[in-house]
């Protein structure tokens, strides 16, 4: 999946991310309509919401018979319930491959590269105290180290500030009690593929946060995370979190697809 | 304040879309899918809390207001809800004869228990007539309404008696195009106030459902559903469309139209015709269709716009939406059902008259607008044509018996759930519907109902079916379920504006007219094409259109008119009346017309002088011939009557009262409809305006 997307988002590579941002939530807004359109009961989906509809209206139109308005109140909730009920298939379909689109765009669109000149923090924790004293740096040319390593033992970290003179990706090195393992620090000034995290274990929360391959069991390690600024996307003169962006467009994108398509959603 | 509750009701939006659009954690997000089922349910929801907390919170002052505005009307009233139920043309000897015969056990229980007596009828006995002194408590001389249609005294045309459609007056010219600048002009020609308008001002909750001649849709304190006389998107009372591959015969009499279909490969095409271009090009707008049979020959699939579906051979649609597109974004929305009458041989489609879409409607047909579209979400959509059942496709032979009870009995079940649904939202004040089923299968099927009528004389007395026996039993069920779903508080009241007879043979009047002298045709001509085609003007005193009113070619009123108004005019009334009276029909040795009534006898009012000058009584088993009707004069007077529309009601009035039946005792011996009105203002504890011509009934508290 992640060797798909990488070749996938490489076409991207050049563009803006706001573009990339915007193309990518036209795309989903189609294919989520048309998941809604092929895998739900359109025409009950349709008679839920005319109901729905109706009964607002009679609110409106009964508005002096407090008994109808209260019953017809109820009637809102039930179809709300129903209307949920019917969207729950697409939704239960979609879910998935959307979540792990979402994942994959996430490490190209959620952070920024690293940028040559310019100083970010390397976290390692341990297991132990006792190991924690015995992590060192291994860096690859092209990395400097910009000030000594600070131990915070309570949390069993150790944080350096380093420092990339060139773009490139970097594999940087932790060793501790004989055992090795690599980090990958990239600075570009393009859209990248950023993983700001490696871990040991917990597969879900490797799944959903990292984009490397797992630190071994037996290793002293628990993670190594690299500090990578947040991106924020310039549109309609605001600074968008990217998921917030994907989030209008796509949805904004969907209500116009679904419209012309005349799919129930 | 109401600023202040804007400015609530902005932040409180705000702070759910804030909160919608910034998930803290990215993988809780599942696209949009997820944001439009969250955003539809959550928008359902906030609107219907608004709407409720909006109502909730003003309802005590809107109680008290209406509690101030009602207080004299509930005082004094004698209930807490009445119900009206109407059923157009239900006959009192046919409700007695299968009242006798156990087929309806509802109706014997009111007539025990209750009241049942025949309603006196308006003249002449027609339901827009007599609908509109329903609901007005007038004469016809006070409510301007003397039959379907009224002619124009300056082009002895006929024009729609009930409302008016005018183009907008204003258009902008933009090379070959015409724009549009408004909306057509309606406007009702019915005068007088129904009498729910008083009972709305006065605090009483009305929902009027389907009543006749409540098109265009008054404004009032209330919910209504127009029913006889709102118009098809054509602007016409109903044109079908009949779409078939068999050689042309003429088009039809009137009511509908035939269209070739043209064969491409294994599809036929064709086109369901529209209004009128709104653009000015003068054409009519056309929605097509195409008819794909399958192999087997007992199915086709049908695509109109995005819509595609089968039916089978003798099976009708669901209502499909149609769209007549005109250019630069007009366009007309109509919906209508199709019909599949035949593959093999020929294909033949029928379609229905494309219907005012009560979700979207074109022209008004509710009041307020939301009501027809909140039926239509509710119940999905439903015909809101006046006269929707295509009592001319069976009279022409388009769809049989049996495709046309589908139609008139399809249509029913949706007006018993409109019904049903203003009963249960009315706990308090006034409920009224009318269903014409009860007319409309009793125009189409007297011919079973008797002995040797023309029009079924080739089918033997055993296997006759029983079309009305059916009817009047299903509408007893009807009354049986309202009966269940009130109280001992409510009053019922089932009335019927007129009864029934055959009607088995013509009388062409106009022939009549020619044939004594009063009507001359022009030199060389024998007989007149439709609209007095052929009528000498200069030459005619007397003249007839529609079903029942005789005109006389009155000078200063009429174009051409050469009868002067006063002795003469007055002398020549005598004389016809006299002359047509007991007029005997020579085939039979029956006595064809039993009663001529001087419009001056029973009229009085403003718009007397809009009345025809004479109303014809026909006999039982007599009416007005096809041809009379449409202003047409032949060579005979008498003819037999062999088309499906074999029951009818314009005869005279005093042969076809109506039914009133309740569930409490009325005490009164000849009640007529023009006294409903005055007996519901007082049941509600309303005072009576002096114009009233009815008389109020006295209703048992009990």
């Amino acid at each position: 999946m992640s060797a798909f997307f990488k070749l996938r988002v490489l076409v991207f590579c050049g563009l803006n991310p706001l573009w990339v941002v915007l193309g990518v939530s036209l795309i989903v807004g189609l294919l989520m309509v048309l998941v809604f359109r092929y895998t739900s009961d359109q025409k009950a989906i349709a008679r839920a919401k005319d109901r729905l509809k109706a009964h607002l209206l009679a609110v409106r139109l009964f508005q002096d018979q407090l008994t109808v308005v209260l019953r017809a109140y109820g009637e809102i909730v039930l179809g709300t319930g129903s209307y949920l009920r019917l969207t729950f298939t697409p939704l239960l379909i979609a879910i998935l491959p959307m979540t792990f689109l979402i994942i994959q765009l996430d490490r190209y669109l959620g952070w920024t590269p690293l940028q040559p000149m310019h100083s970010f923090l390397l976290e390692t924790q341990a297991n132990t105290l006792e190991s924690l004293e015995q992590i060192e740096l291994r860096l690859p040319d092209g990395l400097t180290a910009s000030a000594p390593p600070v131990h915070i033992p309570k949390e069993k970290l150790v944080v350096w500030r380093l420092e990339a003179r060139h773009a490139g990706e970097y594999d940087v090195g932790i060793e501790v009690g004989g055992q090795s393992v690599d980090k990958q620090v990239v600075v570009s000034s393009t859209l990248e593929r950023i993983s700001p995290v490696k871990l040991r274990g917990s597969l879900w929360q490797r799944m959903l946060s990292s984009a490397e391959p797992a630190l071994p069991d037996t290793s002293v390690i628990q993670s190594i995370s690299v500090y990578y600024p947040h991106r924020s996307i310039r549109f309609l003169g605001m600074e968008w979190n990217w998921i917030v962006l994907f989030f209008v467009v796509s949805l904004v994108s969907g209500f116009i697809f679904k419209s012309a398509l005349g799919i129930q959603i | 304040m109401r600023a202040r509750n804007l400015r609530r009701v902005s932040l409180f939006i705000l702070a759910w879309l804030i909160i919608l659009v910034t998930p803290q954690i990215v993988h809780a997000y599942a696209g949009p899918g997820a944001g439009f089922a969250v955003i539809s349910s959550f928008w359902t929801l906030f609107v219907a809390f608004f709407y409720s907390f909006y109502a909730l919170v003003t309802w005590p002052i809107r109680q008290l207001s209406r509690w101030f505005r009602r207080r004299k009307a509930y005082q004094k009233a004698q209930v807490k809800r009445a119900v009206i139920v109407g059923f157009d043309g239900m006959d009192p000897e046919l409700a007695n004869r299968f009242m006798d015969e156990g087929r309806m056990p509802h109706f014997a229980q009111m007539c025990d228990r209750g009241t049942f007596r025949p309603l006196r009828t308006t003249f002449p006995a027609i339901s827009p007539v007599a609908w509109s002194t329903f609901q007005t408590g007038v004469n016809p001389g006070k409510h301007n309404i003397y039959d379907f249609l009224a002619r124009d005294a300056n082009n002895y045309l006929p024009y729609l008696s009930s409302a008016q459609i005018r183009e907008p007056k204003r258009r902008l010219k933009i090379g070959k195009y015409s724009l549009p600048l408004g909306k057509p002009e309606i406007q009702g020609m019915r005068r007088g106030t129904p009498f729910w308008h008083r009972l709305g001002e006065a605090g009483v909750f009305c929902s009027i459902v389907r009543v006749p001649v409540t098109f265009p849709p008054e404004k009032f304190p209330g919910v209504l559903l127009s029913g006889m006389c709102v118009p098809d998107l054509k602007g016409s009372q109903g044109t079908f469309c009949f779409c078939t591959t068999r050689a042309a015969n003429g088009r039809f009499r009137e009511g509908g139209v035939r269209i070739p279909f043209e064969r491409i490969a294994s599809e036929y095409r064709c086109f369901i015709p529209g209004p009128e271009d709104p653009l000015g090009s003068g054409k009519d707008l056309r929605a097509e269709f195409t008819v794909r049979p399958n192999s087997d020959g007992a199915k086709a699939e049908i695509k109109l716009d995005s819509e595609s579906f089968m039916l089978k051979v003798g099976e009708y649609s669901e209502w499909v939406p149609v769209k007549f597109k005109a250019g630069l974004g007009f366009s007309a929305r109509g919906i209508c059902r199709f019909y599949l009458k035949q593959l093999t041989p020929e294909v033949e489609v029928y379609v229905t008259p494309v219907n005012i879409d009560p979700a979207r409607p074109d022209l008004p047909i509710s009041h307020p607008v939301t009501y027809s579209i909140y039926l239509a979400k509710l119940f999905g959509p439903y015909a809101t044509l006046g006269l929707a059942e295509d009592t001319w496709a069976l009279n022409e032979e388009v769809l049989d018996d049996k495709a046309f009870l589908a139609q008139c009995y399809g249509n029913h079940e949706d007006r018993e759930r409109m019904f049903f649904d203003a009963l249960e939202k009315t706990p308090q004040g006034l409920c009224a519907c009318v269903f014409d089923t009860t007319d409309r299968v009793q125009h189409m099927f007297w011919r079973y109902l008797e002995d040797g009528h023309p029009a079924a004389k080739d089918v033997s007395a055993d296997s006759r079916p029983q079309v009305i026996q059916e009817l009047y039993a299903r509408m007893d069920d009807l009354i049986g379920r309202v009966m269940k779903k009130i109280d001992d508080e409510t009053l019922l009241l089932v009335i019927s504006d007129h009864g029934f007879k055959s009607f088995a043979r013509c009388v062409n009047v106009n022939a009549w007219l020619h044939e004594n002298g009063y009507l001359t045709l022009k030199d060389g001509k024998t007989e007149s094409g439709d609209w007095f085609e052929d009528v000498d003007w200069s030459r005619t005193r007397a003249y007839t259109m529609g079903l029942n009113g005789i005109y006389l070619n009155i000078k200063g009123r009429e174009r051409e008119g050469i009868v002067d108004a006063g002795a003469e005019s007055t002398a020549l009334k005598e004389e016809l009346r006299t002359k047509l009276h007991g007029l005997v029909d020579p085939a039979s040795g029956k006595v064809s017309i039993t009663g001529m009534f001087d419009c001056e006898g029973v009229y009085a009012g403003p718009y007397v002088d809009n009345a025809p000058d004479l109303i014809v009584g026909y006999g039982a088993g007599y009416r007005a011939s096809w041809d009379s009707v449409m202003g047409k004069v032949t060579g005979t007077v008498f003819e037999d009557n062999t088309k499906a529309w074999s029951g009818d009601h314009c005869v005279d009035p005093r042969l076809v009262p109506g039914v009133l039946f309740s569930n409490r005792k009325i005490n009164v011996e000849k009640p007529a409809i023009v006294d409903v009105a005055p007996t519901m203002l007082q049941l509600f504890g309303l005072k009576l305006p002096a114009y009233f011509d009815g008389k109020p009934w006295a209703v048992s508290t009990k």
